[in-house]
């Protein structure tokens, strides 16, 4: 599992384990499951996915970054909106 | 009767009085409550986009991007002045008006010419009225500052920064320690001085796409927003804590003074009573 937290300046927005996370780089979508290496990407503008199929949750992204360290996710965009 | 009646009428006032400070004390308690619930909820992001940036920035970078240039002299500098909208809260935006006066003294003292940009009435109010010239001012915002009011105050500065018209700019706002301690606080963002790097610091290898310092120019200007962003929530919530604590304390005073009051009236009264009872008595005795 992983361990994910949606965070935009105001708040945090979600916070909790998912099995698979699909995010909005920004040169086209990149998707992270357990036991990802270590990443860290710019995102652009898009829909982030939580869980399967986006099962555990959908966000509308715009900018900020994406890093991955030891099975734990952080979304940490400007602009964050739940789908 | 003619005091005690002088002495009634001040005591309704002063009861009417302590009603509306009460009340303001109660509204701005779960004001201060709102307030500091987004203070808290800004943290995650700031520290997270403080991590990072601590953590890919290297002294090379300075020299190549436009945000972290340190002019060899600052010629330009923009103060930007958080104050709250309203009065009634206490000393708190007199003193922010104060902190702001002394750093612009300061920046002439080294001969820098220096711009004036505000967020919230009462500190434009003020600049217009000693005849400073404003060169821009945001008022509306001051109780529920969102991200978008952040990047509204601090875009255009930015790209002037950027641009090199400006080579300093500085925020001056209520630092939120508690709701009894907002001192105000003048500090510099631009040129961005990057957070110091959190102990324990090894720096996973992570992959970086695209490289660090794409990743680097592209966060920055988001870290200088953001702390444009927290200075307003802090601001906003030490507004609420200023007011509270000078409410209560108008609430107070008006309560020692209704005692006060009520007391004196009460001696009139009963000194007036005594007296009509001696008259009578003493008119009763002569007649006999």
């Amino acid at each position: 599992m992983l361990k994910v937290s949606v965070i935009s300046p105001e708040k945090t927005l979600f916070e909790g384990e998912v099995d698979a996370v699909v995010a909005p780089a920004f040169d086209g979508e990149v998707g992270i499951l357990p036991q990802h290496a270590p990443l860290m990407t710019l995102l652009g503008y898009g829909e982030l996915r939580l869980g399967l199929a986006g099962a555990s949750g959908r966000f509308r992204v715009n900018g900020g970054f994406l890093q991955v360290i030891h099975d734990h996710v952080r979304v940490v965009t400007e602009a964050a909106e739940a789908l | 009767m003619a005091k005690g009646k002088e002495l009634k009428a001040r005591i309704r006032t002063t009861e009417s009085t302590r009603k509306i400070t009460r009340t303001m004390e109660m509204v701005a308690t779960s004001k201060l409550k709102r307030a500091l619930d987004r203070v808290q909820a800004a943290r995650p992001y700031a520290n997270a986009l403080g991590d990072v940036i601590s953590s890919l920035y290297t002294p090379e970078l300075a020299e190549r991007f436009p945000l972290l240039r340190q002019p060899e002299q600052e010629r330009r500098a923009a103060v930007l002045l958080m104050t709250a909208d309203r009065g009634l809260c206490g000393g708190f935006n007199a003193n922010l008006i104060r902190e702001a006066r002394h750093l612009v003294e300061r920046l002439r003292d080294r001969s820098v010419e220096v711009e004036l940009h505000f967020e919230g009435r009462r500190g434009v109010g003020y600049f217009r009225y000693i005849g400073e010239p404003v060169t821009a001012s945001r008022i509306g915002i001051s109780e529920r500052p969102t991200a978008d009011d952040a990047s509204a105050l601090i875009d255009g500065i930015m790209r002037q920064f950027i641009d090199g018209t400006l080579d300093a700019v500085y925020v001056v706002y209520a630092q939120f320690k508690s709701p009894l301690s907002t001192p105000p606080t003048a500090s510099r963002i631009l040129p961005v001085t990057p957070p110091a790097r959190t102990a324990g610091g090894t720096v996973p290898d992570y992959i970086l796409a695209p490289s660090a310092d794409a990743i680097v120019s592209e966060l920055l200007p988001l870290y200088v927003r953001n702390q444009v962003y927290r200075a307003l929530v802090e601001t906003a919530a030490g507004e609420q804590g200023a007011r509270r604590s000078a409410m209560k304390s108008a609430t107070d005073n008006a309560t020692d003074m209704l005692s006060l009051l009520r007391r004196t009236y009460n001696r009139t009264r009963q000194a007036s009573i005594t007296q009509e009872i001696a008259e009578i008595v003493g008119g009763a005795a002569a007649l006999e």
